[in-house]
């Protein structure tokens, strides 16, 4: 059972990585060395014992964050301290609402965006 | 309804091509507002064809492709044993960390994304390739 949640996280963070560090070979492969890194140092670890859910999880929980929470940024020019951002569709977006909501412990329409 | 089907055409041609979105636009437009005799310059482009027929890709184009990426994926123990029917895990020594590798690699190759259930059934070559090939977005 959980042999096959350590496949889909490892899939659905190859995935995140793909589209947070699109056309950035280095730190593509880096990221992805890590990832491959992590699971292979945590490769012991017996299946459906505490442990090795929380490590799942806690590698959805960074696919999840690589995805909506990372954004590249390239500079404009080389002096100017400009950076174009790409936000493509999966990056986390507020609305001028959750200004109400803000710095009431939660945010976005009260969904907390990563439970660390 | 025949007229229908030479819209959508119509519209899937529009869009494969942009280039040629000038001419084509203005018979589509036209013949959405005019009766069927006047559809005559619709029907004429539509010999054109620059959109991609159904069947994209032919079996063997998918396998070497898949082959390809393989013998370029470097935790594939003995290359000589690469073939149509290889399983990954049992022929090429492959890991399931390295299964899943494979399966993003031909994922990104196609440009299709595959659904976990079905990607967790992807452990040989030739269910790749069969799974690719019931794809029509592949390419």
């Amino acid at each position: 059972m959980s042999r096959e949640m350590a496949l889909q996280a490892y899939r659905h963070l190859l995935r995140s990585t793909r589209i947070a560090f699109q056309g950035d070979i280095n730190t593509l492969s880096a990221a992805r060395f890590e990832a491959r890194r992590q699971f292979d140092s945590n490769r012991s670890i017996s299946s459906g014992s505490e442990d090795a859910v929380g490590k799942i999880a806690q590698a959805q929980e960074i696919a999840k964050f690589l995805r909506e929470n990372v954004v590249q940024g390239e500079k404009t020019d080389a002096e100017a301290e400009n950076y174009k951002l790409r936000i493509h569709e999966h990056t986390e977006r507020g609305n001028n609402d959750d200004i109400k909501t803000a710095g009431k412990g939660n945010t976005l329409a009260g969904v907390k965006c990563c439970q660390s | 309804m025949f007229r229908n089907a030479i819209l959508r055409s119509a519209r899937a041609a529009s869009r494969a091509a942009p280039r040629f979105q000038t001419p084509i636009a203005r018979p589509a437009a036209r013949s959405s507002l005019f009766q069927s005799k006047q559809i005559i310059p619709a029907a004429s482009f539509q010999s054109v064809r620059c959109y991609s027929a159904p069947a994209g890709l032919s079996k063997d184009e998918v396998e070497g492709r898949i082959l390809d990426l393989l013998k370029n994926f470097d935790k594939v123990s003995d290359a000589s044993k690469l073939s149509a029917s290889s399983h990954f895990s049992n022929d090429l020594g492959l890991d399931s960390l390295d299964t899943v590798e494979v399966v993003m690699a031909i994922e990104e190759e196609f440009s299709i994304e595959i659904p976990d259930k079905e990607a967790d059934a992807i452990h040989s070559i030739d269910k790749a390739v069969s799974y690719i090939l019931s794809q029509p977005d592949a390419h």
